[in-house]
């Protein structure tokens, strides 16, 4: 696959614990093009979060190689090329959803007037048009998560990495972020790699992968 | 705006909160030490800035002095005339004498003044508060409200003279009788050591008390504004005759004034550790936060935040804290500077301690002058000591490592 947006090669992470490494992935190859969605499911602690920070650049592999467009992962492409979701939402509890979203911008440079006019529309695309100016504190669970991927999305990056987006939400409003998530992603032909446990997730993504004793099949 | 300036107002003043609690702690606690700052060096300004109006207005900026006696008081004051930069001169005597009067004896100095020119020198009109400098003749003087009282005299009473001649008289069993001035005004100069110790006369009074003939004991000299006193000391001493020299009134006072500058160099350092413990809750403000926004500050690191930007949200809270505290410090001080006087008298008068305020304070009101030198200066360290406090926060969230942040608890 030429075209990759991510591309990880024979990617190797061992972790100690006390005396004893246990190798959390094994040779882990993996590819995403643009336009693509790939779930990752797994055991808890079989290696889904460690592969994703891997391939986020936010951890290093201890051997194996990343690209992000064919070239290193780089902090300064970050904010531009990757947007992240976390299980965790992790808004900034001082700045209101409208604020939370456009921090994303002003990680690559001053907010301009296309920037917050694109925070607005991504905001009513995820239905919280009305909701802008609250704090998440006011927010419920699915706002806040809806919030978070609206922040993903703002630079219109060529990948999106979703870390169990679903895990703190109940099922109905789970099911609604991932449809969304998709929606947007399918729209802006953003990659996306979607790490769940819920298989009806997984089962929406174009391609589904499963990480087992730290090799991915 | 960048993000680490931007992400730094908005933890300090969040969104939709009408009073930051925290921040404004850490606020005032800066607030607090550059307001007292301000406070003490400009009182203790205040009291050199005080002194030198007061020396100023009564003696003029520089005197001449002879070894002995001035005898060509005239020729000397031509002399001091002809200097560029000299716009006053006048010759006086001083001397201490013992005065008697309702039964009371006082030991001030007497000041024999020249009616004809001190007036181009020291603006003693000011200062009176009773009566007139013109009604001032030979057989008349005015005293201070201090010798008045410690004389039970007033206006229009009659005071007895003693002189130091009368002794030197007596040796050669000659009898010479003190002489009789009637007080014709009140003066009070707001400086408890000149207020308690000092009489007027004229200088003819003056020279027969002391048996002077026409000679002096100095000449005090006004200058041009614009000349400064050591230019015009240098000028002075190149055309005075040997065992004659000008001084300046820092060099008359400048033990007094050495004291006054180390008081307030002492001071300001003493007080400066106040900022610096303030600086110390800013940091371990500041230090909380990292903790508390640990996950937070992972998120910056995965939305592409690069460790130096997260290092620098931490140092510009804490520069905004300082400038923050300083400016409002500023102007606390320069408010409790504004009422300082309403504040001392209410503090005394409650404590019914006035009378000890003037006694060791010298001065009637609490003066203060602020240097500008003094205020750039307190600012400034204020300013830096605020900022250094939050390196070491900042270098603890740019150390935390974004993947292990997210992970905390």
């Amino acid at each position: 696959m030429s075209n990759a947006v991510l591309a990880g090669r024979a990617l190797a992470k061992t972790y100690l614990s006390g005396d004893r490494r246990i190798a959390v992935l094994r040779e882990v190859s993996l590819e995403v093009a643009a336009g693509e969605s790939v779930s990752i499911r797994g055991e808890s602690g079989s290696g889904k979060s460690t592969l994703l920070n891997l391939l986020s650049g936010l951890d290093a592999p201890d051997s194996g190689t990343i690209e992000w467009g064919g070239a290193a992962p780089a902090v300064d492409r970050r904010a531009k090329f990757l947007g992240m979701v976390f299980q965790s939402f992790y808004l900034i509890p001082e700045l209101n959803a409208e604020q939370n979203v456009l921090m994303a911008a002003r990680m690559v440079r001053t907010p301009t007037a296309a920037a917050r006019a694109r925070t607005k529309e991504l905001l009513a695309r995820v239905g919280l048009a009305e909701r802008a100016t609250h704090l998440p504190a006011q927010l419920s669970g699915g706002e806040r998560q809806r919030v978070a991927v609206a922040r993903a999305l703002l630079n219109s990056p060529q990948l999106l990495l979703a870390d169990e987006p679903t895990g703190n939400l109940d099922e109905q409003t789970g099911n609604a972020v991932v449809e969304l998530l998709l929606e947007l992603c399918r729209e802006s032909r953003t990659a996306l790699v979607l790490v769940t446990h819920n298989a009806a997730h997984a089962q929406k993504t174009s391609r589904g992968l499963f990480l087992h004793e730290g090799v991915l099949r | 705006m960048p993000w680490y300036f931007y992400l730094a107002l908005k933890q300090l003043f969040p969104t939709g909160r009408k009073f930051p609690f925290f921040t404004a702690i850490s606020v005032m606690g800066v607030a607090l030490g550059v307001g007292v700052l301000v406070i003490v060096t400009s009182v203790m300004g205040g009291f050199g800035y005080e002194l030198r109006r007061m020396i100023v207005q009564t003696d003029g900026e520089v005197q001449v002095k002879s070894r002995a006696i001035m005898d060509d008081a005239p020729g000397m004051l031509r002399t001091v005339r002809a200097i560029p930069g000299v716009v006053g001169a006048t010759p006086y005597v001083a001397g201490p004498v013992m005065v008697l009067a309702n039964g009371h004896p006082a030991f001030p100095m007497f000041r024999g003044l020249d009616l004809e020119t001190v007036e181009g020198v020291a603006n003693l009109g000011r200062f009176i508060r009773i009566g007139r400098l013109q009604d001032l003749d030979d057989d008349a003087v005015i005293l201070s409200t201090e010798v008045a009282q410690q004389l039970g005299a007033t206006p229009g009473d009659s005071i007895e003279i003693y002189s130091p001649l009368l002794i030197e008289k007596l040796k050669s069993d000659e009898i010479f009788l003190p002489r009789r001035f009637k007080v014709v005004g009140l003066f009070e100069i707001g400086h408890q050591h000149l207020d308690s110790t000092t009489i007027y006369g004229t200088i003819r009074a003056a020279q027969e008390l002391y048996g002077l003939g026409q000679g002096a004991h100095g000449i005090n000299v006004r200058l041009q504004p614009g000349v400064t006193e050591d230019e015009a000391v240098v000028r002075l001493n190149r055309v005075l005759p040997p065992g004659t020299q000008a001084f300046s009134w820092m060099q008359s006072w400048e033990s007094f004034l050495w004291v006054l500058n180390l008081e307030k160099t002492i001071n300001f350092f003493l007080l400066l550790f106040i900022v610096i413990i303030a600086a110390f809750s800013v940091m371990s403000s500041l230090l909380i936060s990292v903790v508390r926004k640990t996950r937070e500050i992972g998120l910056l690191g995965a939305l592409g935040a690069k460790p130096r930007e997260v290092a620098l949200c931490f140092c510009v809270q804490a520069f905004i804290i300082g400038t923050t505290g300083t400016a409002i410090g500023v102007g606390l001080g320069f408010g409790v500077l504004a009422i300082r006087n309403h504040l001392v008298h209410g503090i005394a008068g409650f404590l019914n301690r006035e009378d000890t305020l003037k006694q060791f304070y010298q001065f009637t009101n609490l003066p203060a002058h602020t240097e500008l030198s003094d205020l750039v200066f307190t600012v400034v360290a204020a300013i830096v000591i605020s900022t250094l406090a939050g390196l070491l926060p900042a270098w603890r969230a740019a150390r935390l490592k974004p993947v292990e942040a997210l992970r905390s608890e």
